[in-house]
């Protein structure tokens, strides 16, 4: 029963994988989209354009601002407008225009371009993910890690630091070099 | 035997020459055809001449119109007054009077962060066409700033 459940599903993956990708591109390459399965997407909607990639989709982009199908499917309302719309446009009303304008396109530039205020959701985030992960850390420097070594200590570093003097650890222009041994001093 | 190697023998020969043929032949032609960018040669005033041609055409239809502003849309300009006007106008012929309102909306965008300087002076330049055709611009719609919201679909 199992084998056969997963068998059934694979095939179907694959035939999902196969066929649908094919029918979206031959049907928006060759426009004979009547009964396919791109018409089922879009239903009636009236295909205008070459969109932004040549498929026949709906998006409000300000670098494309011409999308490749209508927004609204066509209606009794819209279609008699469209009759009023060959006349002249001094004739139409506001509410005409912008029911117009409404059926070709989901929303105005003003209302695609409008801030969301995501910012600020994502400046909150980052700066609580940023606060967990300093608990994290002065939490484990307390109670998991192991005291810094003793070479850390201040007298330990200046012992080190004299015997580096002692050696004349590079005498030319490195650190034995700015020291003066005759007044146990840095060169002035 | 000897006549199936003949054959083979007679194969290879034949193809070395026909290489032989291409290398000898390549130079004249790769040296006549260069495969780089040209500078473009065409000074603004034709490029707008183009554009306008394109638009004026009188049976333009919705299709090529919107190819048209996708394509000038691509370069890095705001478009003349006069090619608005013939887009517009365009738009006319096509009875698509949803596209010239985006579009007047568009060449607002397309004016950046200039837009206080251009826009006026473009809706200034625009407005006998505006007129003529009964086209209104996005302020006159109240378009200028958001009319409807959206529910974003994470809330929903």
């Amino acid at each position: 029963m199992a084998n056969t459940l997963l068998a059934l599903g694979a095939r179907q993956l694959i035939r999902n994988a196969i066929s649908k990708p094919l029918v979206i591109q031959s049907a928006a390459m060759s426009g004979g989209v009547e009964g396919s399965y791109t018409r089922t997407l879009i239903g009636k909607r009236e295909i205008v354009g070459y969109g932004y990639n040549g498929e026949p989709n709906y998006v409000d982009r300000s670098d494309f601002p011409l999308p490749a199908i209508r927004w609204q499917e066509p209606n009794a309302d819209i279609l008699a407008l469209r009759e009023r719309e060959k006349g002249d446009w001094k004739q139409l009303s506001i509410e005409d225009k912008k029911a117009l304008y409404r059926a070709s396109f989901r929303q105005t530039f003003a209302e695609f371009k409008a801030p969301t205020g995501e910012w600020k959701y994502m400046v909150g985030v980052t700066l609580s993910l940023i606060s967990a992960a300093l608990w994290v850390f002065f939490g484990l420097k307390t109670f998991v890690y192991a005291p810094l070594p003793d070479s850390f200590k201040e007298e330990n570093r200046a012992a080190q630091f004299r015997r580096i003097l002692d050696l004349q650890v590079n005498p030319i222009e490195g650190i034995s070099s700015k020291w003066d041994y005759e007044k146990d001093d840095w060169k002035k | 035997m000897f006549r199936a190697s003949a054959l083979r023998i007679h194969a290879l020969a034949k193809s070395a020459a026909n290489s032989t043929n291409v290398v000898q032949a390549r130079p004249a032609a790769w040296l006549g055809v260069r495969y780089m960018s040209k500078h473009n040669t065409e000074t603004d005033d034709q490029f707008d001449q183009r554009y306008e041609n394109y638009f004026n055409n009188p049976n333009i239809d919705g299709w090529d119109i919107r190819r048209g502003v996708h394509d000038l849309w691509g370069h890095d300009l705001v478009p003349e007054p006069k090619l608005t006007i013939a887009i517009l106008r365009a738009c006319r012929r096509a009875n698509d009077l949803a596209m010239a309102i985006r579009v007047i909306e568009a060449v607002k965008d397309k004016c950046g962060n200039k837009v206080n300087e251009i826009y006026p002076w473009y809706i200034q330049e625009l407005r006998p066409t505006l007129t003529e055709l009964g086209i209104p611009t996005p302020e006159e719609l109240g378009w200028d700033k958001p009319e409807l919201a959206l529910l974003n679909t994470d809330d929903m």
